[in-house]
């Protein structure tokens, strides 16, 4: 399913309902999310993205670690 | 693949290489194939050992039509903090042999104060060697493979 929400915010809220499950099922692998619907986990980024292109998704889609917290990046 | 420059220039602007950064291989020629431009940009980008990623100015994300894919929270020291869009892109190292990264996520993030457009973060350099010296003023990147003993193959 294509999404407009260039923001992704859909997606994010899809991601943030099902987090504490997939932190059971799925700790540490990438997902895929477009609109409501997911693709799958992977083990890192270029695969998911890699999936998400292979599933026919057209515009952005979400690709998001599953953690407990998300990460904050330093840049010094 | 070195990059030589004199040692004064080293310590005033810093570890650059060129990189060509543009959108994934497939979506180039998918996008190609059906007449879509997919522009892919050359530009200099400093080697920031303290940067935990790689980062980009917007306007490149925009310009080379990078897919979003998410978002991500930076905190910069004495710059820009806050959440930032994720992007997936493909980077290369024009001229060398260096392996190119073909879908690697980078974050869309005003670069203040600082001449390039791009910072290459650890992300990147977790798959190199990476020699700065600067007596010669020599920058070197390498994608030597390892052993399990940690011999250099």
């Amino acid at each position: 399913m294509a999404t407009e929400d260039v923001e992704l915010k859909t997606e994010l809220a899809v991601f943030d309902q099902h987090k504490p499950e997939w932190l059971r099922s799925n700790p540490g692998e990438f997902v895929v999310i477009t609109g409501t619907s997911f693709a799958g986990f992977y083990p890192d980024y270029e695969s998911a993205f890699r999936a998400g292109l292979r599933a026919g998704i057209k515009g952005s889609f979400l690709v998001k670690q599953v953690c407990a917290e998300d990460p904050v990046y330093l840049i010094y | 693949m070195k990059w030589p420059r004199s040692p004064a220039t080293l310590l005033q602007e810093g570890p650059h290489i060129p990189i060509l950064i543009s959108a994934t291989r497939f979506e180039l020629e998918e996008g190609r194939a059906v007449g879509l431009e997919f522009p892919e940009w050359r530009i200099n980008a400093l080697v920031d050992t303290g940067a935990s990623l790689t980062i980009i100015n917007p306007e490149i994300a925009k310009t080379c039509k990078l897919r979003w894919t998410g978002r991500a929270k930076i905190v910069a020291v004495g710059g820009m903090s806050g959440e930032f869009p994720e992007h997936a892109a493909a980077i290369s190292f024009p001229g060398t042999e260096l392996p190119s990264f073909d879908a690697i996520r980078v974050v869309a993030c005003p670069i203040i104060r600082r001449p390039f457009s791009c910072l290459i973060g650890r992300d990147v350099l977790q798959k190199f060697k990476f020699v700065y010296d600067g007596r010669t003023g020599e920058v070197e990147l390498r994608a030597e493979t390892r052993t399990r003993s940690g011999d250099q193959d």
